[in-house]
C-alpha cells in the first residue's frame, strides 16, 4: 500500500492524460503551462521517425487559446498583430506575431478566423491580460479557452490517410484552411513540424473519444503518440521559432534590450505597414532598416549539435550565438538557428564560426565549426503542401 | 469642409493659450468649445459671478508674452487679496505675502516661522517654475540635436539654480520636495489656523490629505509665480476675455457651442475633427484640452499603442473639489474680522489635522461633514459686479469626491450645501439668513460641463507619479499623444492646471517644434 498522500498541488492532468499515461514507458514528464506533458513516451528516435515516415499524435492542449469575438474583433486584432488581419478570410488560419509599443515581439501564434466576428488566437505564452488591454475600447470580448478547448496535432505523411480512415473528410483542406468537420470538431491544416499535418480542436469533455477514434484509425498507418523532444527536432528542421528559446518574449524579460523585432527574427514578411496603425508600428518603422541582429539558418560543419554555442567572425570576434541546433536525421545536416550581428550577417556571412565543445569518451575539447548560412528551409517536403494530400 | 493648420479642442485657459501661440507663429487656427461661454473651468456664471475658478495666483508672464499681451501687464487689473485663516474662537490669522498678523493687526507669535517658511517655499517655487516653463526633460531626437542641447542647457540652468540655493538649502529642497505638507508645516509651527491654511493650500483640488507624500510639491507649485493671490477686476469674464481676445487678435477663429465628437486620424496622423452638428474640419494638427483617455475615445483606440491606452485609462483623476456659489442679500460679517478683511480669501481649515480629517471620508467615497473651504466675496473688492447691497460668495469645498457612494443625487448636493453653509456659519452666524440663491457644482457637474476627467482641478492628480515626464502618464509626457499631429494641451499635461496657461503654451511649442523637424 502506498504511503504517499497527494498534496494536490502542482501539475494537473490535461484532457488526454489517461491515454498518454497508458502509453508512457519512459515516464518522462515535464510541466507545460501547468499541465503534465510528455517529453518522451517511449524513445525519441521512434517518435521522431514515426512523425517523418508515418504519423504522430501530439497533445497541444496546454497551448494558450483565446477567443476574441464581437463586432470590433477584427479592428482590435488588426491593431494587435503586425499582419493585415482583414486579409484573413473566414475558415483560414494565419501565423502571426504581435509586438509591444517598442516593436519587440511579445509572442507568435496562430490566429483562426472562425467566423466574421469570431476569432481564436493560439499561442505559447499566457496572454489574457494583454488581450484584455488590447480590446479595451473595442466592442469585443476575450475568453480564455486554454482549459476548455483540447487540441491534438496529427502530423506526418500518413496523417491525411488516418483522418480519412476515421471518416473525417479533409481532402480539400489547403494549408492554413480550417473547417468544422463535425459538430464540435474542428480541423485545421496547421502544425509545427513543416510536414503534412492537421490540428484537431474539440471541447475538453469530448477529447478522449476523439483520441480513440484517431487511434483506431491509425493502427494501419503507423500512428504513434509522441512527446515534445521528437516534435522539437521536427520544428527546428522546419525552421520554426520556439518562444523562450529562439526569442525571448518581451513580457517575460526583465533586463533591458532582450527583445527582438520581427525583422530581427526573419519575420519581416509578417509586418504590414500599409494597413493602418498596429501596436509597435511607429517603433517598427524606425527599426525596420536598422536590425541589430539577424536570425540565420545555418549548416554547422561536423556532427556536434551547436545549441548554445557562441558565434565568432574569423574565429576571433564574438558576433552572436546559436539558440537551437541539432543533427537533422532527415536533412542529414547539422543545422542550427543563429542570431548574428546584422553587420556580419549581411556583409561577412562567409566567415562565421561556432565554438562547440566536444567530448570524446570523456575527453573534452573546443573546436571552431564553420557556419554556412542557408537561404532555403532545412526541410520542406512537397507533401506538406499538396492538396488533396497524397495517400500512402 | 473647412481647412485650418491647427484645431484646438476646448477654449479653456490652456486651449485659448495654445491657439494664440500657434496663430502668432503663422498658423491658421480654429478653436472649438462645447460650452457657450469660453474659459472652461475658469468661465464665469451667467450673472458674472465666478462659477468655477475664482482667484489668480499662477498666471504666467511667459504665457502673457507668448499670446501677444506684452511683457508688462494683463489687460485687466487685478487686486491682491490677503488671506485669512479663520479660527472658530475669533482669533483669525491674516496673511499678506510672508507677513502674518492677528485679525486685530497685532503681532502673531508664529510670524517669524511663517515668514521663513513662506520665503523658502517661494524660493523653491521659482525654481520649479523653470521646469514648468519647459517641456519635461526627455530626448526625442538625437542626443546631439539642437533641441537636446537646448534641453540640456535648461536642465543645466535648473541645476545651477539648485546650486545657487546653497548646499544646505539644496539638500532641504530635495528632501522636502517629496515629503508631506503636514510634517513640513508642523516642523515650523504649532497646529492651528495658520498651519491649517497652509495644509489646505497644499491639497486644494487634490485627492490627498496633507499627510500624503508629494503634498509639499503642490504647495510649492502654488508659489511658482510668487504665491500672491489676486482677484481679477471685472470678474472671471475679464480674465477669460483677455485670453479669448488674445487668441482672436492673433487670428484664431473661435466657435462656441460646438462639441467635437471625433478626432479624425488617417495614415497614423491626425487630420481633423468631426463635430456634433456633423461638420468635418480638417487640419494636420489637433490639440486637445480634454483628458487623454477621452481623446483616445474620440480618435478611436485602434490608433494608439496598447500600452498607451493602458496608461491613459489608469491616469488618476479623482476630482474632490466642489463649488458652492451663494447669492447674498447683504454682506455677511465674520466675528472678529474687520469689514475690510471681508474682501480677503477666507480659509476654513482651523488646523492641519482638521484638513486631514476632512480628507478621510473621501477615501471611502463619502463627503466631508466638516469640509475645508476657500471662500471669497469678490463683490467686496469689485463692487461693480453686483447691484445694491447684494453680494456673492464663491466657495471651493473639499472633499466632495466625484465617485460619491450613491452618486451625486439632489439629496447629496443639498447635504453638501448644508455642510458648507453650516461650516461657514461657525464664522458668519448671520450667513444662512442672507442667502437668496445657491448653486452646487460637484466634480460630476464640472466633468459634464468641461469634459475634465473626474471633474479634477488639474485634469489629472498632481501626484509624484504623474508629474514632469510622467504627466499625465509615462510615454505621454511630451504632449504628443500617439498619432502624429495629435497633442494634449490641457491641464493634464505638464506642468498641470490652475489658471496659468503653461500647459497650452508648451504643447503649442512642442507641436511647432515637431513640425520644424519634419
Ligand atoms: C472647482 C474648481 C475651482 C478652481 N479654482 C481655481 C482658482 O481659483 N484658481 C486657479 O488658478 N485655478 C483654479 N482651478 C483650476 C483651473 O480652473 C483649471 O486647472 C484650469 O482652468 C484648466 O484649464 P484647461 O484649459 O486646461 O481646461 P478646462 O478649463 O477644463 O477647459 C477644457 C475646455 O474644453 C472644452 N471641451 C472638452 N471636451 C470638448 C469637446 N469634445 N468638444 C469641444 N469642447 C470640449 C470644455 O468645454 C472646456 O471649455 C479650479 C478648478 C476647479 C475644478
Amino acid at each position: 500500500m502506498s504511503v504517499f498522500t497527494d498534496p494536490a498541488l502542482g501539475l494537473i492532468d490535461g484532457p488526454f492524460q489517461p491515454r498518454l499515461a497508458e502509453q508512457s514507458r519512459a515516464k518522462a514528464w515535464y510541466g507545460w503551462a501547468g499541465y503534465i506533458a510528455p517529453a518522451v513516451l517511449d524513445s525519441v528516435e521512434f517518435e521522431y521517425f514515426a512523425l517523418r515516415n508515418q504519423a504522430s499524435l501530439f497533445d497541444i492542449s496546454p497551448m494558450h487559446k483565446y477567443r476574441i469575438a464581437g463586432p470590433d474583433a477584427l479592428a482590435a486584432i488588426n491593431r494587435l498583430i503586425t499582419r493585415d488581419a482583414t486579409k484573413i478570410e473566414v475558415g483560414r488560419v494565419a501565423y502571426c506575431v504581435w509586438c509591444d509599443e517598442e516593436g519587440m515581439v511579445i509572442d507568435d501564434g496562430t490566429l483562426f478566423r472562425l467566423d466574421d466576428t469570431d476569432w481564436r488566437l493560439c499561442c505559447q505564452e499566457p496572454m489574457l491580460t494583454w488581450l484584455l488591454d488590447a480590446t479595451w475600447g473595442f466592442d469585443a470580448t476575450v475568453t480564455d479557452e486554454s482549459d476548455t478547448v483540447a487540441g491534438l496535432a496529427l502530423q506526418g505523411p500518413t496523417a491525411f490517410s488516418i483522418l480519412d480512415a476515421a471518416g473525417l473528410d479533409v481532402a480539400d483542406l489547403k494549408p492554413f484552411d480550417l473547417r468544422e468537420v463535425e459538430p464540435g470538431l474542428m480541423i485545421s491544416r496547421t502544425g509545427f513540424t513543416g510536414d503534412l499535418g492537421y490540428e484537431i480542436w474539440m471541447d475538453r469533455d469530448a477529447a478522449l473519444p476523439v483520441w480513440d477514434r484517431l487511434w483506431e484509425a491509425g493502427a494501419l498507418w503507423g500512428l504513434r503518440a509522441i512527446g515534445y523532444e521528437a516534435l522539437n527536432i521536427a520544428r527546428i528542421e522546419a525552421g520554426y521559432l520556439a518562444a523562450g528559446v529562439d526569442f525571448q518574449p518581451i513580457h517575460a524579460t526583465e533586463r533591458l534590450h532582450r527583445g527582438k523585432t520581427p525583422f530581427e527574427l526573419g519575420l519581416g514578411w509578417l509586418v504590414n505597414f500599409d494597413k493602418g496603425h498596429f501596436n509597435g508600428r511607429r517603433a517598427l518603422l524606425a527599426a525596420r532598416d536598422a536590425p541589430r541582429t539577424l536570425l540565420l539558418k545555418v549548416d554547422v560543419e561536423g556532427f556536434k549539435p551547436a545549441t548554445g554555442a557562441l558565434v565568432y567572425h574569423a574565429k576571433r570576434r564574438e558576433v552572436g550565438h546559436i539558440t537551437s541546433g541539432l543533427w537533422s536525421p532527415t536533412a542529414k545536416r547539422n543545422i542550427a538557428l543563429a542570431h548574428v550581428k546584422a553587420s556580419h550577417a549581411r556583409q561577412r556571412p562567409g566567415n562565421l564560426w561556432a565554438e562547440v565543445y566536444t567530448s570524446q569518451e570523456g575527453q573534452w575539447s573546443t573546436r571552431m565549426a564553420r557556419l554556412i548560412p542557408l537561404k532555403t528551409p532545412f526541410f520542406a517536403p512537397p507533401r506538406a503542401r499538396a492538396t488533396p494530400p497524397g495517400r500512402i | 469642409m473647412t481647412r485650418f493648420d491647427a484645431i484646438v479642442i476646448g477654449g479653456g485657459i490652456n486651449g485659448l493659450t495654445a491657439a494664440a501661440v500657434l496663430a502668432r507663429r503663422g498658423k491658421s487656427v480654429c478653436v472649438l468649445d462645447q460650452a457657450e461661454t469660453l474659459g472652461g473651468m475658469a468661465a464665469p456664471g451667467p450673472d458674472g459671478a465666478p462659477r468655477g475658478a475664482h482667484l489668480l495666483y499662477n498666471l504666467s508672464p511667459a504665457v502673457r508674452r507668448d499670446i501677444g499681451l506684452g511683457n508688462r501687464d494683463w489687460p485687466f487689473r487685478s487686486a491682491p487679496l490677503p488671506s485669512v485663516a479663520l479660527s472658530p474662537d475669533g482669533r483669525h490669522v491674516v496673511l499678506r505675502g510672508g507677513e502674518a498678523t492677528n485679525g486685530d493687526s497685532s503681532a502673531h507669535p508664529d510670524a517669524d516661522a511663517y515668514r521663513a517658511l513662506h520665503g523658502r517655499l517661494a524660493k523653491y517655487g521659482a525654481l520649479l517654475r523653470q521646469l514648468a516653463e519647459n517641456a519635461p526633460p526627455g530626448f526625442d531626437g538625437k542626443l546631439a540635436s539642437r533641441s537636446a542641447l537646448r534641453q540640456m542647457m535648461r536642465l543645466g540652468w535648473f541645476g545651477l539654480g539648485l546650486k545657487r540655493l546653497g548646499r544646505d538649502e539644496m539638500r532641504n529642497f530635495l528632501r522636502v520636495l517629496l515629503s508631506n505638507a503636514y510634517d513640513t508645516i508642523l516642523d515650523e509651527m504649532p497646529d492651528g489656523p495658520m498651519a491649517g491654511l497652509l495644509a489646505a493650500d497644499a491639497v486644494r483640488g487634490a485627492a490627498a490629505g496633507p499627510r500624503a507624500p508629494g503634498t509639499v510639491f503642490s504647495l510649492i507649485y502654488r508659489m511658482g509665480h510668487g504665491g500672491e493671490v489676486t482677484l481679477p477686476m471685472g470678474g472671471m469674464s475679464a480674465l477669460c476675455s483677455a485670453f479669448a481676445d488674445a487668441a482672436r487678435n492673433a487670428g484664431c477663429q473661435i466657435e462656441t457651442g460646438v462639441t467635437v465628437t471625433r478626432v479624425l486620424i488617417e495614415a497614423g496622423a491626425a487630420c481633423g475633427v468631426e463635430t456634433a452638428d456633423g461638420r468635418q474640419i480638417t487640419a494636420p494638427l489637433v490639440l486637445t484640452s480634454t483628458g487623454a483617455e477621452v481623446t483616445c475615445h474620440l480618435a478611436g483606440p485602434q490608433h494608439f499603442d496598447i500600452e498607451a491606452t493602458r496608461r491613459m485609462r489608469n491616469v488618476r483623476a479623482r476630482g474632490t473639489a466642489a463649488k458652492v456659489n451663494l447669492r447674498l442679500s447683504s454682506l455677511p460679517a465674520v466675528i472678529g474680522l474687520s469689514r475690510d478683511l471681508m474682501a480677503a480669501r477666507l480659509i476654513a481649515a482651523p488646523s492641519a489635522t482638521y484638513v486631514e480629517r476632512a480628507f478621510n471620508p473621501s477615501k471611502y467615497r463619502e463627503m466631508s461633514p466638516n469640509p475645508v473651504i476657500e471662500a471669497v466675496i469678490p463683490s467686496v473688492t469689485d463692487p461693480g459686479l453686483t447691484s445694491g447691497d447684494s453680494h456673492y460668495l464663491s466657495a471651493i469645498v473639499q472633499y466632495a469626491p466625484c465617485d460619491l457612494e450613491g452618486g451625486w443625487t439632489e439629496t447629496a448636493k443639498r447635504a453638501l450645501a448644508k455642510a458648507t453653509i453650516d461650516t461657514l456659519a461657525t464664522y458668519m452666524p448671520d450667513l444662512p439668513g442672507q442667502i437668496t440663491a445657491s448653486e452646487v457644482l460637484t466634480p460630476v457637474d464640472i466633468e459634464a460641463q468641461t469634459g475634465a476627467p473626474g471633474g479634477h482641478w488639474h485634469h489629472a492628480e498632481m501626484s509624484l507619479d504623474q508629474l514632469l515626464t510622467l504627466r499625465p502618464a509615462n510615454g505621454l509626457g511630451r504632449y504628443a499623444l500617439g498619432p502624429a499631429g495629435l497633442y494634449l494641451c490641457g491641464a493634464s499635461a505638464h506642468p498641470g492646471g490652475d489658471i496659468m496657461g503653461l500647459a497650452g503654451r508648451n504643447a503649442a511649442l512642442a507641436a511647432l517644434a515637431s513640425e520644424g523637424r519634419k
